[in-house]
């Protein structure tokens, strides 16, 4: 297990390939200060507020719903000569909505005959002349889409997460290194790695701030996701995918498809990732689908660290999506601040001033965007970057811990790397799923004993 | 200057010579006729013409020497002074038509002369666009273990630079089907009344074989400190009483197990994963045989009654179950103790038959040397010295003193016991009945040494483990079976059948 994670020396050696690209710069390595030493911050790389220009790169998007209209959008938002060609998605109504973004935001119009509607649009759009392709259908689709872009040499933007369950996730952690060969680059939707507080705040980390990490808590706390109600005009099929965020076999369930995120960090931060997960969970309120609604994980890693993990989806309880890491000499929140052990603020980003003067997170350059310029950066200087083997790891994080939590049982990642599980239908057509669709239940009944 | 000239240009030119030389003698040296010329086993050259690796997709033939030696800067040329030393001395001492050469093409071997890096020199990628799922799981799990040395890439790759007939490193599933010429096909198992030995007939199957009647009894168990070659784990010694019971006369071969295989066998492969099925309620009753296996267990051996390898312990209790269902008779693994004192049949010493263990031990050169006499331990086991390298037919050797055959050698046998090695000194010193081992523990017990084995492991007293790991270390399949050992060929198992002394049922 050990040789499969990911080292800080490989992250930070990412960053430097990133850096190279002209959008972080790799100062990071200098400063291991022991003993009580004054903190001292190290130098923040330089960011590229747009990508480069370059001959026209062409994208094609798979899954028009929310995600991908907001992704093509923030795609052509990138830098010049950008272009959104092809569309694809299960639904002509999404399609026609994410269109009518792009040319009303954009003024882009994609033409007819490059529009693709079915369960088999995915391969017409990779078929389509373009050169890259964003994935931003429901995660279960993607380790396919992922397959046959790679197989087909496309640079990719692939939202997280990019699996749902051991199964997809092996298979993507094999498209990852096929693309790697080929020089591709992939960029996901972990958008904290391309958020600039929160690499400048990794930058102080890797260089040693809080010194070695002992532990930390990853936050996604918020409230119920929408769900959509039933349609008698529609087949099983089509209500599950249009209310997807409610099923495990589409979504992953939240703690895959939403604390991604944090789990992520957590993952970047330590370099690691947990070799087991001892979880709990419930379903108390979600109105539709199979999933639970809230998770409590503890992650153990390799040297005996433990993480804790929360995720909820219930309205009026107590909120905060974030991450804290702890080290031995201080902690961060991962984001704007450090900390030393009496909780003293040792460092905070600076955020550009807005009008007033004043530091305004707002005027951040929005990480949403930003992956996007570090992506054609990537593709237009030459330099690939492939952070997909990355987000596959953090992801089956998340799977290991929703199953812990499922069967109430300690679950371990060598179990995650052999496991058979598959989610979802065989056959994928308009009509009835064949799927479990009980809640699962962990443990055993009581019996009363006679 | 003149003077300088004199030395050091025909030095310089010598120099040159030797450098050119000597590159023109490495690559002469270097060829495939080169190699041929002294390296005599026609059988590999023309395994090697049959090979992938001889007609590759871009028609490139790849030498002996670009998988027998190491790339070049990466001790290309020790390995080729120093294997060229031992070619020598081979060459002149040795007879090329007395070697092995199957047993050198096996994976323990072939390893040794089989060099990973130049594997990797030009299989740079491990993962191609066309590489296929089962391979995607397979590189996933090498490149996460790479650091282990045992795991090469010819332990999957076997057959890639010499072929091998019947290779198959993929899903087995016709394996078994082979019926063989009808015979008496028996209905019923047998009825046996009172403690005498008996022929037991599996039922639908024309397979049936001899259970000896073990009187009970009482024996010391492990080996004395001053036996020649012992280890640590074989004591203290205990005084054991053991209750009747009837022990198979042979280890089960491969016309019982395949009995057992074609009424259980699983159709296509069912999932082994509990996580997410816990829900699911298996059947109680039904038992579930063994999927069809990956690779060859037989190891192309032959099967027949030779014993049975290769299948996991798990597979191995559930025959037991299936055996006992359908003989209406409790059959299952023997204890530790059991064995043992089955396989002393009354004896002390360090084998069933005499013998000193160090002299047997003694093999080639030193043995020559010493003359020893082998020919009574050859008479009753098959062991490293005689089998050679693969499992025998039981009709080889003699009984021992309970008529057991092949108690030790051939096949290590699995027992019932968990394995701990201070697993005697927590028996309590006193007489003990029918131990039963340690409550828990993560491997089995196995006991009897194989054909793989010296002499010394082959010893009354010696005890060994099962290495659930080592032994599905190049299964590629997710998840491993729990049928078939992939690593695995030298073990396999006994079956004992209960005896009820009051009822004098079984």
């Amino acid at each position: 297990m050990k040789k499969s994670s990911i080292s800080r020396r490989n992250f930070l050696s990412k960053s430097a390939v990133v850096g190279a690209a002209g959008v972080v710069a790799p100062a990071i390595i200098s400063g291991c200060s022991r003993g009580p030493v004054p903190f001292k911050p190290v130098p923040e790389g330089k960011w590229l507020d747009e990508a480069p220009d370059g001959p026209v790169l062409k994208a094609g998007v798979i899954g028009c719903g929310g995600r991908g209209k907001g992704a093509a959008v923030n795609f052509l938002s990138a830098g010049p000569n950008l272009q959104i060609v092809a569309l694809g998605d299960t639904f002509r109504d999404r399609l026609d909505d994410c269109k009518a973004t792009i040319k009303e935001k954009k003024g882009q119009e994609v033409p007819e005959e490059n529009c693709f509607v079915g369960f088999d649009a995915f391969q017409k759009v990779i078929d389509s002349g373009v050169d890259i392709i964003i994935l931003a259908t429901p995660p279960s689709f993607r380790p396919e889409h992922l397959a046959a872009a790679v197989a087909a040499r496309k640079h990719v933007f692939a939202e997280k997460p990019v699996c749902v369950d051991p199964t997809g996730a092996r298979s993507v952690m094999a498209t990852a290194l096929k693309a790697k060969e080929l020089g591709l680059t992939i960029v996901t939707g972990t958008q904290r790695r391309h958020q600039r507080n929160y690499v400048a705040n990794f930058t102080q980390v890797a260089a040693g701030a809080i010194g070695e990490i002992v532990g930390g808590n990853a936050y996604w706390n918020g409230g119920k996701l929408w769900h959509t109600p039933n349609n008698p005009t529609w087949s099983e099929m089509e209500w599950m995918i249009r209310n997807w965020v409610n099923w495990t076999w589409l979504s992953g369930d939240h703690i895959v498809e939403q604390h991604v995120h944090n789990l992520d960090v957590i993952n970047w931060f330590t370099g690691k990732h947990p070799v087991a997960a001892r979880g709990m969970g419930s379903r108390q309120r979600r109105v539709t689908g199979d999933q639970f609604d809230n998770f409590s994980i503890d992650f153990v890693f390799e040297n005996g660290m433990h993480v804790h993990s929360m995720c909820r989806q219930i309205n009026g309880c107590w909120n905060s999506v974030s991450e804290r890491i702890q080290g031995t000499k201080g902690y961060t929140d991962c984001a704007e601040n450090l900390y030393d052990l009496a909780g003293t603020e040792i460092w905070k980003y600076a955020y550009p001033l807005d009008d007033e003067g004043k530091p305004a997170k707002g005027k951040m350059k929005d990480p949403y965007v930003q992956e996007h310029i570090d992506l054609v950066t990537a593709i237009r200087t030459n330099q690939p970057f492939n952070e997909l083997e990355n987000t596959a790891i953090s992801t089956m994080t998340g799977i290991m811990g929703r199953i812990s939590a499922y069967t109430g049982k300690e679950t371990t990642w060598d179990e995650m790397m052999n496991s058979d599980l598959k989610l979802g239908p065989t056959v994928f057509a308009f009509g009835p799923v064949d799927v479990p669709k009980e809640v699962p239940i962990s443990g055993e009944a009581y019996v009363e004993k006679k | 200057m003149k003077r300088f000239l004199v030395w050091f240009l025909p030095g310089l030119i010598i120099g040159a010579l030797l450098i050119i030389g000597g590159r023109k003698a490495l690559d002469k040296t270097s060829t495939n006729e080169y190699c041929m010329s002294c390296h005599i086993h026609p059988a590999a050259d023309n395994s090697w013409k049959r090979s992938v690796h001889y007609e590759t997709q871009s028609g490139y033939r790849v030498a002996c020497v670009e998988c027998h030696l190491p790339p070049k800067g990466k001790g290309y040329l020790w390995a080729k002074g120093t294997t060229g030393l031992r070619d020598l001395w081979s060459y002149w001492t040795k007879d090329s038509a007395s070697f092995d050469w199957n047993e050198r093409g096996r994976l323990e071997h072939a390893r040794i002369y089989t060099y990973e890096s130049s594997c990797i020199k030009c299989h740079e990628n491990l993962f191609p666009l066309k590489l296929t799922k089962a391979g995607e799981d397979a590189h996933l799990y090498y490149r996460q273990t790479k650091k282990t040395p045992d795991l090469h890439c010819i332990n999957c790759h076997l057959n890639a630079g010499h072929y091998i007939e019947g290779y198959t490193h993929g899903s087995n599933k016709t394996f078994g089907s082979v019926s063989s010429s009808p015979k008496e096909i028996f209905t019923e198992p047998v009825k046996v009344a009172g403690f005498a030995s008996f022929t037991e007939q599996i039922p639908n199957s024309s397979v049936s074989f001899k259970m000896v009647a073990i009187p009970g009894g009482k024996f010391n168990m492990g080996s004395p400190d001053d036996e020649p070659l012992r280890k640590a784990d074989e004591g203290p010694v205990r005084e054991v009483e053991i209750s009747p019971f009837f022990m198979a006369e042979v280890e089960v071969t491969w016309d019982e197990y395949l009995a057992f295989y074609a009424q259980t066998a699983a159709e296509g492969k069912s999932s082994d994963t509990e996580l997410m099925k816990s829900k699911r309620q298996l059947e109680a009753d039904a038992i579930s045989g063994a999927t069809p296996p990956y690779g060859q267990p037989d190891q192309g051996w032959g099967m027949g009654k030779r014993p049975a390898i290769s299948f996991t312990y798990h597979a191995a209790e559930t025959y037991c179950k299936w055996l006992s269902k359908v003989t209406g008779k409790t059959y299952r693994l023997p204890t530790e103790a059991e064995w043992e004192y089955s396989c002393r049949g009354g004896t002390t010493t360090p084998y069933f038959f005499p013998g000193d263990p160090e002299k047997f031990e003694k093999s080639g050169f030193r043995a020559k040397l010493s003359k020893n006499d082998t020919a009574v331990i050859n008479s009753y086991i098959i062991y490293r010295e005689n089998s050679p390298s693969k499992t025998q037919e039981p009709s080889r050797v003699k009984a021992n003193p309970f008529g057991l055959k092949n108690m030790t050698g051939n096949v290590a046998e699995f027992c019932s016991d968990w394995y701990q090695p201070d697993a005697y000194s927590n028996y309590s010193e006193e007489l003990i009945v029918d131990p039963k081992g340690p409550d828990s523990g993560e491997e089995h017990v196995i006991r009897g040494g194989s054909f793989l084995d010296m002499a010394g492991r082959v010893r009354s007293a010696a005890r060994n483990q099962t290495r659930t790991d080592d032994w599905l270390k190049t299964d590629p399949q997710i998840p491993k079976s729990i049928w078939w050992y992939s690593d695995c060929f030298n073990v396999g198992f006994r079956v004992v059948c209960e005896f009820d002394e009051k009822t004098g049922k079984l």
